[in-house]
């Protein structure tokens, strides 16, 4: 009887190689598998076997019953699926099929990334109002009436003492006095100035950030704002700072990365010298802290401010700001 | 502030520094050089050439035929210049050359005569502005020389992005101290050591009237002047930093002021009744002024005026006057170095919107103690050039004189606030190489004096910034600070913004970014009535445009202006959306609310940018944008405060914007949220849109106060469900999401999902009637349920449906 069972399985297995279609594989089933099939017909004969031998030749029949069926099963599946698609039939060349998918603008997308990345480092995010004070937007920060650092603010005015923010900077003042330091905060936010031609529109992003504390130092500064630049461009990139003037920050830096375009060596963009500003920081002019209230000999800060447009253009060398608030699709779509 | 080397070496020694290295050192100090732009560079071809003869060209009246000598040759040149002569030494570009212009000189037939170059005049070499002949250079001087060379013109002219704080390098005097502090120098200033003037012995008065606007005023009067052009070299530093060579009085006050950054003032002495000079502000009758630029001017009482015994001559800080201006008739003059008020130069400038040189200087800060060496200087210049003799004597009042700034720097201050390490005897030499006065042996709390010149210098913290950058700030280490983490709470509102972009992104929108400011006659566009609050815009006083000109009260113009602008560049199939603040106004002189609104818009293809092999050109249409607000919604888990968020049809709330017909208000109970439609054909004209426009306008701060469907688990069904078609005949009148509606609002038992498959009418079904297919999926979470049990629910609902909707069953199936 063993080896009938042996035998029969050679067999169905050489059968089961011929077979090539629906019709030789339902008469495979029944010959071989069927409840009148060979297999089951050797399996009936075990009650004649010796009694000692039953329970191995039992176990032989099952386990070669499996494998024939395992091996129907095989080729039933090749039969039919052979039949719907062969290789010739699907045209794998065509397009996938995507739905639409949309995107954030890029000034959101390069704002969000540098959130990210001061929020990293334990910065809060805050955000103030677009119509300002006059009196948070330059008396709090060391900028009176008739200063010529006005100058640097093309300012749009809504009444005398109501303006549209020249920059994020107020919300120093704001948060400074209703909070006690350790502060960390960085303020994104659209900011506004009369002036518009081919390098400004008169409304861009700002994010302005600052950190006070006990003894906090132009070093500590530089130590932040490299971290910055490193994670938000490349790790290497060299970078520079260099004397500035802001009315709130004593002393006042300016920071310059070498030219993402040229590499250093010189080009249109860094204006042939090898480096580009983008950002403006410096320790918090003690007369910012005892406007709100601190004592400068106790509490030491930095503050730093950048154009998230310009970032954006450094980033992804767009060559004109205009584009930015068209919101054309062609342009939208690039990010 | 632009200077050239040639200029800047009269003070300093700039031995061993190229014109970048140099540029990069005053960069590093705070002197930002925005330009170093090599002077006269298209000239190195140029050279002098000798005119030896002269004769009239045979074919041209006006052309001459020349012979020129050049070195050992001599050339034929045709020549058109009016006072081209026989022995004149003029300049010569030679073919091949190319002229600064780019032109090109060829050798060349001029109307049948050759001509072997061209004889040029100062503009066409780009020298000056001069253009009414060749050259006339020093007879004296041979042919064949580079013109660079023999006019002294190989030089380099620097431009310096002044910051505010820096008035005292307005001035090349100012540039040369910071040289001098780098490279280890003492300046050499034109001159030294002043006479008193005390005012006796001279036939004029000064009075200043307001000695709080005009802190220090001197004055001298020199006699035998002779008005003529400035000699080459001065005319040519003028020009190099971009002023224009007037004469030698006018020019020699320019000179000194960018020399020394004290603005200077020359008047007709002749011109001035009672020769007087009396600083004060106008009278009431003296309402009006010309100035020298040939301008009448409004004065206010406040403007503080130069005048002479009966009038104005000068706005003081700003402009003189035309009647006292110095012309070719004038022989006298009365020289004016004075001082005044910052803030009030500062707003008088600006109220005659008249900014000039001068005035620039004073806002900024004058050094009053520098005001007696320009004057000296200039007197000095004008002896020399204008063959001027100065009257012996000459008035120098100085009501606001003060003592030099002193203030104490501790130097463990300034350590600590750099994160340096300095001694106090390295702290007080990198003060002294700036001319700051620090007594000899240095302890721990140095005596600092100031100069007089850096006005800028008033606190500790100031100290610290000069020794930061004479250190150098990237000299400084770097650190992190110390202090306690902490990861901060999140803004609450900033995460509703980013998870509405997400969502809506997700179904394919585009975030625009629109200008908070827009056009007011938006308003009207958008039919907007005439009581309604989105027409009560905060105005800008000075918008740049009437376009830009009051700040938004709704998102919508803004993007239906962009849906035209990319329709206008082919972009028809559109999905976008804007979260942006917009600002009503509140009261005069009040800050606006400022509030986040959402906005999002739909036109063209449902499925814009798909392949159409797999997308057909269906075009969006209402059920787009009410779905994408309901996903919005959904996804966010936002609930009413009275329920469900309703969409619905509400002819009292419905936007002016709206196709009537076509519009929904999103509602809390009686609240509006927003609202979502088809914009109307005549608002979609006045934005010059053709095509079909859906909207969706979201007051998203209004989500926060809103709860949240809380994340809660639901345990898994273990029983399977059975599901139950239903399909009525009703009135067309009635709406299928009603009889939705009525089949969740009566909560029958086991429903667990019901939705509308099919709305039709029209072939087969009978007028007035409409057929409604639904689709109600039943489960129990106790047992499977079984036939019997589903189609007693099943009853229920379809009785209770044709009840109440007087509609007929049409047909069911399992």
């Amino acid at each position: 009887m063993e080896n009938e069972l042996q035998r029969l399985k050679a067999e169905a297995e050489k059968a089961l190689q011929n077979i090539t279609d629906k019709a030789n594989l339902e008469e495979f089933r029944v010959t071989f598998l069927g409840r009148k099939g060979l297999l089951s017909s050797t399996m009936k004969q075990l009650g004649q076997v010796p009694k000692e031998d039953r329970p191995r030749l039992g176990q032989l029949a099952n386990t070669i019953k499996k494998a024939v069926e395992d091996l129907f099963l095989d080729k039933k599946d090749a039969v039919e699926s052979g039949a719907a698609l062969t290789a010739e039939d699907v045209d794998l060349s065509l397009p996938g099929r995507s739905l639409p998918f949309g995107k954030l603008h890029p000034v959101t997308q390069v704002m969000e990334e540098i959130c990210l990345v001061f929020e990293g480092m334990g910065f809060a995010v805050a955000e103030g109002p677009d119509v300002e004070t006059d009196h948070y937007n330059f008396e709090a920060l060391n900028i009176p009436k008739h200063h010529p650092a006005r100058d640097m603010h093309d300012t749009f005015y809504v009444s005398e003492s109501i303006l549209l923010r020249t920059h994020t900077s107020p919300m120093q003042a704001r948060i400074m006095e209703n909070q006690e330091p350790p502060l960390r905060y960085i303020a994104p936010g659209k900011v506004y100035r009369c002036d518009s031609d081919i390098t400004h529109t008169p409304m861009f992003v700002q994010v302005e950030g600052f950190l006070v504390d006990r003894k906090v130092s132009f070093a500590d500064l530089k130590g932040v704002l490299s971290s910055f630049i490193h994670r938000m461009f490349k790790e290497d990139l060299p970078l520079r700072f260099r004397p500035s003037f802001f009315p709130f920050t004593e002393p006042s830096a300016e920071v310059d990365i070498a030219c993402v375009i040229c590499g250093g060596s010189g080009c249109r963009v860094c204006k042939r010298t090898g480096w580009i500003e983008i950002l403006g920081a410096g320790l918090i002019d003690p007369e910012v802290l005892k406007m709100v209230g601190y004592d400068p000999d106790e509490f030491s800060g930095f503050a730093f401010g950048l154009g998230v447009e310009r970032i954006a253009m450094l980033k992804y060398g767009i060559d004109d700001i205009r584009l930015y608030y068209e919101n054309d699709l062609r342009f939208l779509d690039q990010f | 502030m632009k200077f050239t080397l040639s200029w800047l070496k009269n003070y300093v020694s700039l031995d061993g520094l190229t014109p970048d290295q140099l540029a990069d050192r005053l960069t590093m100090l705070g002197l930002e050089v925005d330009a170093v732009q090599k002077l006269y560079e298209g000239l190195d071809g140029i050279v002098t050439a000798k005119v030896l003869s002269v004769a009239r060209h045979p074919n041209a009246d006006r052309l001459s035929l020349c012979e020129v000598e050049v070195g050992d040759e001599v050339v034929p040149v045709v020549c058109g210049a009016p006072n081209v002569r026989a022995g004149l030494i003029t300049a010569i570009a030679r073919p091949g050359v190319r002229l600064p212009d780019g032109h090109k000189i060829k050798k060349a037939k001029v109307r049948g005569e050759v001509s072997m170059g061209m004889l040029c005049s100062w503009r066409e070499l780009g020298i000056s502005v001069d253009h009414s002949g060749i050259m006339e250079l020093d007879s004296g001087l041979a042919s064949g020389l580079s013109l660079k060379e023999v006019l002294d013109l190989d030089d380099t002219m620097v431009e310096v992005d002044l910051t505010p704080n820096r008035s005292d390098c307005a001035s090349v005097i100012g540039i040369a101290r910071e040289v001098a502090g780098f490279t280890g120098q003492k300046i050499t200033p034109p001159v030294a050591g002043i006479s008193e003037l005390d005012g006796s012995g001279i036939d004029f008065t000064v009075t200043i009237e307001e000695p709080e606007l005009c802190p220090r005023y001197a004055a001298r009067k020199l006699t035998g002047v002779v008005i003529k052009p400035s000699p080459w070299w001065l005319q040519r530093q003028l020009m190099a930093v971009g002023m224009r060579p007037i004469n030698n009085i006018v020019d020699i006050t320019n000179f000194v002021m960018l020399e020394y950054g004290q603005p200077l003032h020359a008047f007709d002495f002749q011109k001035l009744a009672g020769s007087s000079i009396i600083v004060r502000c106008p009278r009431d009758e003296e309402t009006t002024f010309t100035t020298l630029d040939e301008t009448e001017r409004t004065l206010s009482p406040e403007m503080l005026m130069i005048c002479d015994a009966e009038r104005p001559v000068a706005v003081a800080g700003v402009m003189g006057g035309l009647d006292s201006e110095v012309t070719d008739a004038t022989t006298e003059i009365l020289l004016e170095s004075a001082c005044f008020n910052p803030v009030s130069i500062r707003r008088t400038a600006r109220n005659l919107n008249l900014p000039s040189e001068a005035s620039y200087r004073f806002e900024r800060g004058v050094d009053p103690n520098g005001v007696p060496y320009a004057m000296k200087r200039a007197v000095q210049l004008m002896c020399e050039f204008a063959e001027a003799e100065v009257v012996a004597g000459g008035v120098d009042e100085y009501p606001g004189k003060k003592d030099l700034m002193q203030i104490d720097c501790r130097v463990q201050r300034v350590n600590e606030l750099l994160g340096i390490d300095l001694t106090p005897d390295q702290t007080a030499d990198y003060l002294r190489s700036i001319e700051f006065g620090v007594p000899g042996s240095a302890s721990d709390v140095l005596r600092v004096t100031v100069p007089s010149f850096r006005m800028d210098i008033e606190r500790e913290v100031d100290l610290v910034e000069e020794i930061a950058r004479l250190v150098g700030y990237n000299e400084i280490p770097t650190s992190q600070p110390f202090i306690g983490m902490d990861y901060p709470r999140r803004d609450p509102l900033r995460v509703l913004r980013q998870e509405s972009s997400a969502i809506l992104t997700a179904q394919g929108f585009f975030e625009a970014i629109n200008y908070s400011f827009v056009a007011e006659k938006h308003c009207d566009m958008l039919g907007l009535a005439e009581d309604d609050s989105r027409r009560q815009c905060v105005k800008l006083l000075n918008p740049l445009t009437e376009d830009q000109a009051v700040m938004r009260t709704m998102l919508l113009p803004g993007m239906l202006e962009n849906i035209r602008r990319n329709i206008n560049f082919q972009q028809t199939d559109i999905r976008l959306f804007e979260i942006g603040k917009v600002f009503s106004f509140v009261a005069e002189g009040v800050q606006p609310d400022e509030r986040y609104q959402l906005c999002a818009v739909l036109s063209g293809a449902r499925y814009p940018g798909a392949s159409p092999l797999y997308f057909s050109d269906d075009r969006a249409d209402i059920f787009d944008v009410k779905g994408a607000a309901q996903t919005l919604l959904q996804t966010l888990r936002i609930q009413g405060k009275s329920g469900e968020i309703r969409f619905a049809v509400e002819p009292d709330q419905a936007q002016p914007y709206a196709d009537a017909a076509c519009s929904l208000c999103i509602m809390d109970g009686d609240k509006l949220l927003g609202s979502l439609g088809k914009l109307s054909r005549s608002t979609a004209r006045a934005f010059a849109v053709k095509q079909d426009v859906f909207f969706l306008e979201l007051d998203l701060e209004a989500f926060l106060d809103l709860p949240r469907l809380e994340k809660t688990f639901h345990a898994l069904p273990r029983f399977p469900s059975v599901k139950r078609d239903i399909a009525l005949l009703v009135p067309e009148n009635i709406s299928a999401g009603e009889l939705l509606q009525d089949i969740l609002t009566h909560k029958i038992e086991h429903v667990v999902y019901a939705d509308i498959f099919d709305v039709y009418s029209g072939k087969s079904i009978e007028e007035g009637m409409k057929s409604v297919a639904l689709t109600v999926t039943y489960r129990s979470a106790e047992g499977t349920l079984d036939d019997e049990t589903v189609d007693g629910f099943h009853k229920k609902i379809v009785d209770s449906l044709m009840s109440r909707f007087h509609g007929r069953y049409r047909e069911g199936k399992k």
